[in-house]
């Protein structure tokens, strides 16, 4: 039985729809916020954006702009995690939050076995900067830690040494961060493999300038480890849709990216959007906003909320409740997924679509 | 000549876009014809009317009366004039600024000053994040004029700095100077962490300087000729910077991470 409600009670699918349709169409600027859903579904949401001409945002925006600002002002060498597991002979592990956000790391990357593709066959090297005590999770594999109380400083130190740069440090951590730089020249094709949580847009610009100055004599790239609900997949879609990424607004009937402008969480405190469309249907997750606003949510069953949602339907999950189409980390490409226990769940695209039904015409 | 009066007359109730109203672009146009310019950012429509009682004037200054969080683009590619704002502003106040004389009596948002290339941009409040840096995607930030800023600024003020002078008598956020291509960049207050993060070249000057990065070396204390000189040029700007410049000075070369031929100087 498919779930939906008006002001906390039952509702059918066509009632809240409509109800959704008038919320959404007589705000000034409705925003699409969330947009944790699979390609299908950010498809239907952008371009109901643009119908309604509101704005639209993901979740997890600040964690995918940390790596896109540097790929668009500076420039970023990535990888995919098979690259690196087949030919990196050396591994350089950075932050201890690794682990949370992908928690196959390991598995993926084998870091204790020798590397497919390398012509020596000698075991790889790994490094790990700031580590906390994430390296134990490497068991029984030699790893080269080098502790930071500061990212920024001990990322920049590093990169100054392998240029041969001085730097002002006591003996003992010049000589042990000089140790760090002696194996990265000597790689013959390393990975750096980053998280968004610890490093921000500085310090991601700092390593890609060390992965800069390395491929001046050898072959090194990076790995960012990117972030959930399918924020990559989506970032791609408002991509080759808009020709720009979310935290973007129709509101002038083109599309207009900003990434502070736009920021949906920015936009609803200050009461520039005055209705909002939340969409998570990877996990019970409620907006973060405070402020009262119009809502209509596509959630997973029992998400709990700061305020109830004007509407509510209850979605399912890509790929477990319906087949779709999302970013998977480990190939580093959009992928299909079959639906692995297949139930009557809408999809998000499905109930998206009916709300622009009640608009007027297909989204 | 009287200058043309636009006094705001209620809070906007959305962003709206004021890149419009700049003297070149008003120059010879009638009160009505300006009532009618639209500026509105979603789909309900604003025009300069419904939101300003204006005062027919000579565009060649241009007075705003009051001032909102919400007008964004103040000053626009302004290329001479006078524009004054007796309130706060924005986003993006004196974009692509290039010449002319841009005052806001209030505080300003982020971005204020962004890419600017010449003319002076003068804010007697604070500043958002990111003042005189390139929006996303933009690979230089301000490259000429100069930016003076009364109050505080947010985080990397100078962000991406090539030429042109901006100088900050409050205090300053997080990596002020960051990714420093060339310019100057003063600061009187204080100053947040680790100053001319990634810079290539270019001169940073504190009053209070904090723990610099290890990627900065000391080159010991100097009298420098230039710095006297610079000193000279600032003192009708500010007494503080112009005093600051006068003394010896240390000098620190970095940051030795990226091209290391910038140099943050602090007094000795």
């Amino acid at each position: 039985m498919v779930e939906a409600r008006i002001d906390g009670k039952s509702a059918s699918i066509e009632a809240a729809a409509e109800r959704s349709a008038e919320i959404l169409s007589r705000a000034r600027l409705p925003v699409i916020a969330g947009l944790g859903t699979d390609i299908a579904g950010a498809r239907g949401a952008i371009l109901l954006a643009e119908r309604l001409r509101g704005a639209y945002d993901h979740m997890q925006s600040d964690k995918i702009f940390t790596n896109l600002d540097v790929n668009r002002q500076a420039g970023l060498m990535c990888t995919t995690p098979n690259e690196a597991r087949h030919r990196a002979d050396v591994l350089v592990f950075i932050g201890k939050d690794l682990t949370r956000i992908w928690p196959q790391l390991v598995e993926r990357l084998a870091p204790g076995e020798i590397p497919m593709f390398d012509l020596p066959h000698e075991p790889r090297k790994i490094v790990w900067i700031a580590p906390g005590r994430s390296a134990a999770e490497l068991k029984g594999i030699a790893v080269e830690t080098l502790d930071s109380s500061d990212l920024h400083a001990t990322l920049g130190a590093l990169r100054a040494r392998v240029a041969d740069k001085p730097i002002t440090a006591a003996k003992g951590a010049k000589r042990k961060i000089d140790e760090v730089a002696e194996i990265l020249k000597k790689a013959r094709f390393g990975v750096a493999i980053w998280g968004e949580e610890l490093l921000d847009r500085l310090a991601i610009e700092m390593l890609h300038g060390l992965i800069l100055d390395l491929n001046k004599s050898t072959r090194f790239s990076g790995l960012p480890l990117g972030a959930d609900a399918n924020s990559t997949g989506v970032t791609q879609a408002s991509g080759w849709m808009t020709g720009v990424p979310m935290r973007t607004s129709f509101g002038r009937g083109y599309p207009e990216h900003d990434t502070w402008r736009f920021d949906a969480n920015r936009m609803i405190e200050s009461g520039e959007a005055d209705a909002a469309l939340w969409i998570s249907a990877y996990g019970q997750k409620a907006p973060d906003w405070k402020k009262q606003v119009p809502l209509v949510a596509l959630v997973p069953p029992q998400t709990r909320f700061f305020q109830e949602p004007q509407v509510l339907v209850e979605v399912g999950c890509p790929g477990i409740d319906h087949d779709g189409a999302e970013f998977s980390r480990e190939l580093g490409t959009i992928v299909a997924r079959k639906a692995s226990h297949p139930s009557d769940a809408p999809s998000v695209a499905a109930i998206i679509n009916r709300i622009a039904q009640q608009i007027g015409g297909d989204a | 000549m009287k200058p043309l009066v636009l006094a705001l007359e209620q809070e906007p109730d959305q962003r709206l876009d004021l890149s419009p109203l700049c003297p070149h672009l008003l120059e010879g146009k009638s009160a009505k014809e300006i009532a009618e310019i639209e500026l509105q950012t979603t789909r309900e429509k604003v025009t300069v009317g419904d939101l300003f009682h204006i005062r027919a004037g000579s565009a060649q200054t241009i007075r705003f009366e009051g001032g909102s969080t919400r007008l964004d683009n103040i000053g626009f590619e302004m290329k001479s004039g006078e524009i004054v704002v007796e309130g706060d502003c924005g986003k993006s106040v004196g974009r692509n600024l290039s010449g002319g004389n841009l005052i806001v009596a209030g505080d300003a948002g982020p971005f204020a000053g962004s890419c600017m290339s010449g003319g002076r941009l003068e804010i007697w409040g604070d500043a958002g994040d990111f003042l005189g840096a390139p929006l996303e995607g933009e690979m230089e930030g301000m490259s000429g004029g100069l930016l003076i800023l009364r109050g505080s600024a947010g985080a990397r003020a100078g962000d991406r700095l090539r030429r042109g002078t901006i100088l900050i008598e409050g205090s300053a956020g997080d990596y002020p100077g960051s990714r420093m291509i060339a310019g100057t960049l003063i600061l009187l207050g204080e100053c947040g962490v680790l100053p001319g993060y990634l810079m290539r070249r270019g001169t940073i000057v504190l009053a209070n300087p904090p723990a610099l990065a290890p990627t900065f070396v000391d080159c010991g204390v100097h009298s420098l000729a230039f710095a006297s000189v610079f000193s000279r040029l600032l003192e009708p700007e500010s007494r503080a910077a112009a005093k600051l410049l006068a003394g010896p000075l240390n000098r620190f070369a970095g940051d030795m991470a990226a091209l290391g031929k910038g140099e943050i100087l602090y007094p000795a």
